[in-house]
């Protein structure tokens, strides 16, 4: 199963070999085309406009759902500080707008980074469970930004976040960043020695380090980028709400997992990229927006994308099973 | 060695958890200067209902290795389907909500067990949807019970210190306790939760057991959000995920683990009381609501560190160097 993955330092990159579809991507592929004539016949559906808003409301929850990609790959399964930690991060990069636009980031992106590679430490290092870890500090940052803030909404003394909600060529920032993360998490993944170890932990933990493989620091690296991500994230929340309340992640955790969930990687892990989660938050997107145009509630909507997540990893885990047999 | 760490662990966490917050809660009166009165502690019992049947229903799922995150989505939609379906008669209502419980929580078991899904992306995906359907069902508003007389009866005091709603809550557990020590199933479930290949080898029929025991936490879920909804008069289609963490919290503080195999309903009663006592701490001595929240943080990360192998390995090594650098 993972035969194509080298372990050791690689001479030449290690080219990961194309698969035969599997009933996964049929099922996709059957479910895309039944999408089509639904997409067609929906009136405005067809349009650049759309096209835009599709994209823009798959771009947050798909920067958060690249790092989340890399930890459920390697066997971390998820995190639940999630929205917590984009608030934070929101917070201090709203906090120290005064000092200007690349410190305020720079202090966001690195305060995301520290809490979240932390946590890698824990996970990599002493073999804390993932779930009870990140419940303990999504309760630390949530209950810490509240006595930090005093309650009140977090405001910025000058608009220099603007920048981040510019949006050249029609498209807003944060779908270029979810693109090019995109393209840096499947790098990751296939083209370094980190990456492909990520898949060895994820399958089989104990066997990874039986083999001497450094487990702590890839995890460590893993849970690092899925900080940045958040962070990135949590900056765009910001610079797009211009305001931090605590709330301010709101449903992003579970919604971050849903897209991984769908795009197939394998909540064991070991399975998965970070082109497939691309295309699993942008095919719920799709959905969300078919429905919406079409008039369904926002209940509808939610029904329907946790149908859809119950499909996938029905099919995912079935074959996966089948597989192993 | 590990085996009886773990015994030892499933009796003294929950004991100590629960010996700490019941001396600190019998020393607040020392910091607010006001003599504690039985509301106080009917009050605590109050939260306790408010959580207590969810950390039964997650709690009992860890035990057998498994986490049931669509309790929560379970508790909504139970609630919800309490209140429409419960206007006129608060009986029918409850019936409706528990059914309905009943059946997600078969159909999640059905799947996990036959089809050997992890429970995780099942549970998240099938808390999405409940989620969705109690929006549906309500229209995305919150829902108004009109039912006075029901919203009266499940709070009224019983004995100073009861509700309805909490004997209900503690009859659940002491429910569970029996059937749990009584039967075979209490140590089948840990056997699951241990080590699932060794116990079907060993003839324990793992399938029927999981079916039956996420029928079990979906009508507790759902039971849990029935008489939530009945005491607040209304329904809300979205709890957000506050109650699934408090509930988690308190099965973790009874004993249990993610990994399973370990747990009993007397541990998981000590937890959801340390977690109800805890909150009620907070509200009589005036702290500020985020401490709740830093106080769960303090003892999930104690949970962490004592449950974590590769911190306790360091440990050892640390320890053995420096005995041997002594000697």
């Amino acid at each position: 199963m993972t035969t194509d993955l080298r372990t050791g330092p690689p001479v030449a990159p290690a080219r990961v070999p194309r698969r035969r579809p599997g009933s996964l991507a049929v099922a996709l592929a059957v479910l895309v085309v039944a999408l089509v004539p639904v997409a067609v016949t929906t009136d405005r559906f067809l349009t650049l406009d759309n096209a835009r808003a599709i994209l823009a409301s798959a771009a947050l929850v798909g920067i958060t759902a690249m790092g989340a990609t890399l930890v459920m790959i390697a066997g971390s399964a998820v995190s639940l500080a999630s929205a917590q930690t984009a608030t934070v991060v929101a917070m201090v990069f709203l906090a120290t707008q005064d000092r200007g636009l690349v410190v305020a980031t720079l202090l966001g992106l690195l305060g995301g980074i520290a809490v979240t590679a932390l946590q890698g430490v824990a996970v990599g290092y002493w073999e804390a469970n993932p779930i009870v870890l990140t419940i303990a500090a999504g309760f630390a940052l949530g209950g810490g930004a509240i006595w930090l803030s005093g309650g009140t909404p977090v405001n910025a003394t000058t608009d220099g976040y603007e920048l981040f909600n510019s949006t050249p060529l029609g498209l807003p920032l944060a779908v270029y960043v979810l693109l090019v993360l995109a393209a840096v998490a499947q790098a990751i993944l296939r083209r370094t020695a980190a990456g492909r170890q990520m898949y060895l932990i994820g399958e089989n933990r104990a066997a990874a380090r039986a083999a001497g493989l450094p487990v702590g620091r890839v995890l460590v690296l893993a849970w690092a980028f899925f900080g940045l991500c958040l962070a990135i994230t949590g900056v765009f929340l910001a610079s797009f709400n211009t305001s931090a309340t605590t709330n301010l992640g709101g449903t992003l955790t579970l919604d971050a997992i849903a897209a991984v969930l769908v795009g197939g990687t394998a909540i064991t892990g070991g399975k998965g990229s970070a082109l497939r989660t691309l295309g699993g938050a942008v095919l719920i997107s799709v959905i969300a927006d078919i429905l919406l145009i079409r008039g369904y509630s926002t209940g509808v909507q939610i029904l329907v994308k946790g149908v859809l997540v119950l499909a996938v990893v029905v099919l995912v885990h079935v074959r996966a099973a089948r597989g192993s047999r | 060695m590990i085996r009886r760490f773990g015994l030892r662990q499933e009796r003294l966490v929950p004991a100590a958890a629960l010996l700490l917050v019941v001396v600190a809660f019998a020393g607040t009166p020392l910091t607010t200067g006001h003599p504690m009165t039985t509301f106080d502690v009917y009050n605590a019992l109050q939260g306790f209902a408010q959580i207590g049947l969810l950390a039964l229903a997650i709690g009992l799922t860890m035990m057998a290795g498994e986490f049931d995150l669509s309790v929560v989505g379970t508790y909504a939609v139970g609630g919800m389907i309490a209140v429409q379906a419960g206007q006129s008669s608060a009986v029918l209502g409850l019936l409706a909500a528990v059914a309905a419980g009943a059946a997600i929580g078969a159909v999640q078991g059905g799947l996990i067990a036959w089809l050997r899904i992890p429970s995780v992306p099942v549970t998240l995906a099938a808390y999405i949807a409940l989620l969705g359907l109690a929006y549906v069902i309500s229209g995305g508003l919150s829902v108004t019970f009109k039912n006075q007389h029901a919203t009266l009866w499940v709070d009224q005091t019983v004995a100073g210190i009861f509700s309805p709603r909490s004997l209900v809550t503690l009859g659940a557990f002491v429910l569970a306790a029996v059937v749990l020590g009584g039967t075979r199933l209490g140590p089948e479930l840990r056997a699951i939760g241990g080590d699932r290949r060794a116990s079907r080898v060993a003839g324990v029929r793992v399938d029927r057991a999981l079916v039956l025991l996420f029928t079990t936490s979906g009508t507790l879920a759902a039971l849990g959000g029935a008489l939530l909804n009945f005491s607040f008069a209304s329904a809300n289609p979205d709890p957000g995920l506050r109650p699934l963490l408090i509930a988690t919290v308190a099965a973790l503080l009874g004993g249990v683990s993610l990994a399973g195999g370990r747990g009993t309903a007397a541990g998981l009663l000590a937890g959801a009381l340390a977690v109800a006592l805890l909150a009620q701490i907070v509200a009589v001595a005036y702290l500020p609501d985020y401490s709740t929240q830093l106080f769960y943080a303090a003892l999930l990360a104690v949970i962490v560190a004592i449950d974590s192998p590769g911190l306790r390995r360091t440990l050892e090594r640390v320890r053995a160097r420096t005995t041997t650098r002594a000697a």
